[in-house]
């Protein structure tokens, strides 16, 4: 999955350099070859009323394949998400629906929209384009006894992005991606992220994230486990025939 | 100098301070009418309509239960084109797309729902898309082409963003819960207006109805309230033909209304409470104040001019009068103070401070009757040869036929006015409650026309919400919210209705290759589980927030309508809940909706009203009998007014005038108005009782008290202004104002002067 991706995004050794240098420098830091991992998602909504979801996941290439098994909760149970991302952009989402016993080809073009309910819409779990978008260094700021670089991103028009601008926080030592506020078109404050991150062989990978949007006061909370890194998985896992099969691990 | 001979302490102690220290009386009356209104800065208006509602009240309890769940539920329509042109072309979908994008900007809005904010749902081969239905602001034929075929195959999509002949587009906006609707109906005006000048703008929607209206009724009235003051002005000006006069009786009046306005201000200030906001209710509050203290006055006036005609001095006329009227203001204001003091039984909050407000106005005005008149009328030096003292008015001259008139056929005119009583009690039982809002305003009005435009094109003004409690992603249950959409569709006035059932039906649909046989409700709960699944990875679940719950064990049903009149929604809600009261898998249903709200509201108004009506004749009637020392005394107090509610109320009902919030104020008016005349009758009575010869007791007291009454009564029939306002209960209060007037003052001249004429043996017995 890739909010992943938004993990490894801020992976990077950066000392007084500007936004966009900062930004190339997290954009090409080195990712897992593939990963596997369990996660559960739980969402909170304003009443304190939540909703846990529970998936296997096993990727590749960056989170370019993927494949998502549902676990939970148990009106859930059976459905299987693959997903294909193409060079040109038209990327192959399918579902298997077991209730149906059929396997759809679905797509959403709206960028905005929540995956999953969450608070995580697609535009966030996509990675940035450097090129589209500006990258301004503020000033550093300390959070938590933690010395971090600060960056104003601004996506760029074409991007036709949800968002006026982000900022984000990124941790000097161990240079990975503390917190980050993201402001509405309107410039209101939509959403604050927070990300926790272990290591694992000689990556940092993300094992939590909190995300509320401030305007519907509404929270996710995604916790990654069992996390397994280059484990050897192989492109043909990564077929409509094993949707159907819930994996052991 | 201390020349008079008054037999009770206060009342002397008051004609001395007037008489001996008018400068004194006149400063101090100023300034307290200053120092009060001062609150003024304070007073807070209030045009949320909503504010009004109880907050226990069952249907309030759903709608309150519905905002919560899915949002706040009332939205303003905005419907926009060209008449005779079609709306599907490329300039009339950037206007859209504009007019989207400035409405969302507004911090006010929530949501806004058009084509340009849905999504569509389409399947080929296999494949599901879910995307935006206007992709771009910019559109291509090709891409006009789509959309236009994407609602003609979803009809009931269609008919929520489009009109029948696709000439408009339609346009819902929602606002952020606990916004007044009047805040957002002014916000989208102001959008709406700015950037759609190029097209034909509509407005509808219950929030836009509701958010427009106090103001608008606050406006007219107060326009028409002026043009009223002048012809009272006219009215006195020609009976009592001395300017300095009139000014008085206005002095009285408006420094009560200060006071009164001024002590709202203050409560505001002191409580803090919502009870004292000026809101749409409190409306009617400088009209009925206008009467009473216009009846403090002319009493007042009118007197001092009789009794300085036939004394030929200031001082002694000044004695005599505040010497036989202290007492009577004083009842009359005590009486009404206890009649308004009644509405704090009512459920409505506002009542509360309604009535407490309008009592201190009524008591100021009753202060200023004592203190302020005399004082001035004191220091003016009068001139005895002029007209206005010399001569008798026209009104006084008139007032001698009714004398004549009950003293020769009480018994004619005691049938007759029983009589006109049980033809006005068959009126009530053709008495219609109705609060048709978009019925307040007379058709051809811009306003009306909008409504009616939105109505008769569009999906229609009014929302009716089925809450429905259950496991919303059972089969059994959404094969029930279909059938009850299908029954709520059943009845003419409704447009469309939508449900998360339809949702279902068209994933269902869509996962099925677009085969339309699918259209409907799966029979497995697994195969639903996978269709909101499959949704939730493709699209935004948000898109059901306002059909369902998070839990989704709370549905929504929501059936937009043309207007209905309250009996017909009376009706419909009972279908909808007989007919739910029928589902075995809905736990529970329960009907709610601005128009089931305000239905509530209304019988809740009329309710009150009924309570307070009787509360406050029985109160006048303790208070009369007390002052009065006999019981009978105060049964005759009440009687005219009695009279009086039972004929206006029952002529509205063979008039087809519906009883609404607004036309129920009416019998405050009465109540206030009818019992200053009766008791002013009972006060002279008996006052002259011990002093004028049996036979000729009705007529003197008839003579004495007459004039100010028919004058009284004529000033306030200035009022029929209202006849010319734009909301039509306005017009009816202003028409019903006069039948009013018309009904107590001749009433207490003839029914009440009939029954004391008849009865003078026994009560001549009391008072000896």
């Amino acid at each position: 999955m890739k909010y992943i991706l938004v993990g490894s995004f801020f992976v990077s050794v950066l000392t007084g350099q500007s936004g966009y240098d900062i930004a190339k420098k997290l954009d090409e830091k080195e990712q897992p070859k593939d990963l596997i991992y369990r996660t559960s998602m739980v969402l909170t909504n304003s009443k304190g009323k939540t909703r846990t979801n529970t998936m296997i996941s096993k990727s590749m290439d960056s989170n370019r394949r993927q494949m998502i098994w549902f676990l939970e909760p148990k009106d859930d149970k059976g459905v299987a998400f693959l997903k294909i991302e193409h060079d040109d952009g038209n990327d192959e989402w399918r579902l298997w629906l077991p209730a149906f016993k059929k396997v759809r080809r679905i797509s959403s073009s709206k960028k905005s929209d929540s995956f999953m309910g969450s608070d995580l819409s697609y535009e966030d779990m996509t990675s940035r384009e450097l090129s589209e978008n500006t990258y301004n260094r503020l000033e550093d700021d300390v959070v938590d006894g933690r010395e971090c670089y600060v960056l104003e991103i601004i996506p760029s028009k074409k991007l036709n992005s949800s968002y006026s601008k982000h900022i984000s926080w990124v941790i000097k030592d161990g240079l990975v991606g503390l917190k980050e506020e993201s402001y509405d078109k309107r410039g209101e404050l939509k959403k604050k992220k927070e990300f926790q991150y272990k290591r694992l062989k000689d990556y940092h990978v993300i094992e939590r994230i909190y995300v509320k949007d401030m305007q519907k006061n509404h929270t996710t909370e995604i916790m990654f486990k069992s996390i397994e890194v280059d484990s050897g998985i192989e492109k043909n896992l990564f077929q409509e025939k094993n949707l159907k099969r819930l994996p052991k691990k | 100098m201390n020349p008079f001979n008054s037999n009770h302490p206060i009342r002397a102690w008051f004609i001395n301070r007037a008489l001996n220290h008018p400068h004194f009386n006149i400063i101090l009356t100023i300034g307290l009418t200053l120092t009060v209104g001062s609150g003024i800065s304070f007073l807070t208006i209030d045009d949320d309509m909503m504010a009004m509602l109880p907050k226990d009240l069952d249907s309030r309890i759903s709608w309150d239960a519905v905002q919560d769940e899915f949002g706040s539920t009332e939205v303003v329509f905005i419907a926009f084109g060209k008449k005779g042109r079609s709306i599907i072309n490329s300039e009339s979908f950037a206007a859209l797309w504009d007019v989207t994008a400035a409405l969302q900007e507004r911090s006010v809005i929530d949501e806004v729902t058009c084509i340009t904010t849905m999504s569509r749902i389409d399947s080929d081969d296999g494949f599901m898309l879910i995307s935006d239905l206007q992709p771009s602001r910019e559109l291509n034929m090709l891409e006009i082409e789509r959309i236009d075929h994407y609602l003609n195959q979803n009809p009931s999509i269609r008919k929520r963003v489009l009109s029948r002949d696709k000439e408009y587009f339609n346009i819902m906006v929602q606002p952020l819960a606990d916004i007044p609707h009047d805040i957002m109906r002014n916000t989208v005006v102001a959008v709406g207006d700015s950037v759609l000048s190029d097209f034909e703008v509509h407005y509808g929607g219950t929030a836009y109805i509701t958010g427009s209206v106090p103001a608008l009724i606050r406006n007219d009235i107060s326009v028409l309230l002026r043009v009223g003051l002048v012809i009272m002005a006219m009215v006195l000006m020609i009976n009592l033909r001395n300017p300095f006069a009139v000014g008085l009786v206005f002095a009285v009046i408006v420094q009560s209304l200060i006071v009164m306005v001024g002590f709202m201000g203050w409560m505001v200030f002191l409580t803090g409470s919502e009870s004292f906001h000026f809101a749409i209710i409190n409306t009617s509050m400088p009209i009925i104040l206008l009467t009473i203290a216009n009846s403090d006055g002319v009493h007042f006036i009118t007197k001092f001019f009789k009794e300085i005609r036939i004394r030929k001095d200031t001082v002694k006329a000044l004695e005599v009068t505040m010497d036989s009227l202290l007492v009577p203001i004083f009842l009359t204001s005590i009486t009404t103070i206890a009649a308004f003091l009644s509405l704090s039984l009512a459920p409505i909050e506002q009542m509360m401070g309604y009535g407490v407000c309008i009592s201190a106005g009524i008591g100021y005005a009753f202060f200023l009757s004592s203190t302020f008149l005399p004082a001035a009328i004191r220091i003016k030096k009068w001139n005895m040869n002029s007209k206005a003292i010399s001569k008798a008015s026209m009104f006084e001259n008139m007032i001698s036929y009714f004398g004549r008139l009950v003293t020769s056929n009480p018994r004619s005119i005691l049938a007759a006015g029983v009589t006109i009583a049980v033809v006005g009690i068959y009126g009530l039982l053709w008495l219609n409650v109705d609060v048709n809002i978009a019925g307040f305003f007379k058709p051809g009005t811009e306003f009306r026309d909008s409504i009616d435009f939105i109505d008769q094109e569009m999906t229609g003004t009014m929302d009716i919400r089925v809450r429905v409690e259950g496991p919303i992603k059972s089969p059994e249950l959404l094969k029930e919210m279909t059938g009850l959409q299908q029954m709520l569709e059943d009845n003419s006035k409704v447009t469309t209705s939508f449900s998360i059932a339809d949702m279902v039906k068209q994933m269902h649909r869509v996962v099925m290759d677009n085969d339309p046989e699918f259209e409907m409700i799966p029979d497995e709960r697994d195969k639903i589980n996978n269709l909101f699944t499959m949704y939730s990875m493709s699209g935004d679940p948000d898109d059901f927030s306002t059909m369902v719950d998070y839990d989704y064990s709370v549905g929504l049903v929501t059936s937009l309508s043309r207007v209905m009149t309250t009996d017909e929604i009376i009706s419909t809600v009972d279908k909808i809940e007989s007919y739910t009261q029928g589902l075995k898998s809905v736990e529970k249903a329960s009907v709610t909706g601005m128009a089931v709200v305000l239905r509530d509201l209304v019988y809740l108004i009329v309710e009150s009203s009924i309570i307070s009506i009787v509360a406050s004749v029985l109160v006048i009637g303790l208070i009369a009998s007390v002052f009065f020392k006999r019981l009978l005394w105060g049964v005759m107090a009440i009687i005219p007014l009695s009279v009086a509610i039972i004929i206006n109320f029952g002529f509205m009902g063979l008039a087809g005038i519906s009883l609404s919030h607004v036309t129920a104020l009416l019998a405050s008016i009465i109540i206030g108005v009818g019992v200053d005349f009766a008791i002013h009758y009972i006060s002279q009575y008996r006052r002259l009782a011990d002093r004028v010869e049996k036979n000729n007791l009705t007529r003197d007291v008839i003579d004495d008290v007459g004039y100010p009454i028919m004058l009284d009564s004529a000033s306030n029939m200035a009022f029929g202004a209202l006849l010319f306002s734009a909301f039509l209960p306005v017009q009816y209060i202003g028409g019903l104002m006069v039948f009013a007037m018309i009904s107590t003052s001749v009433g207490t001249l003839t029914f009440l002067a009939a029954i004391a004429e008849l009865l003078k043996d026994r009560l001549l017995e009391i008072e000896t």
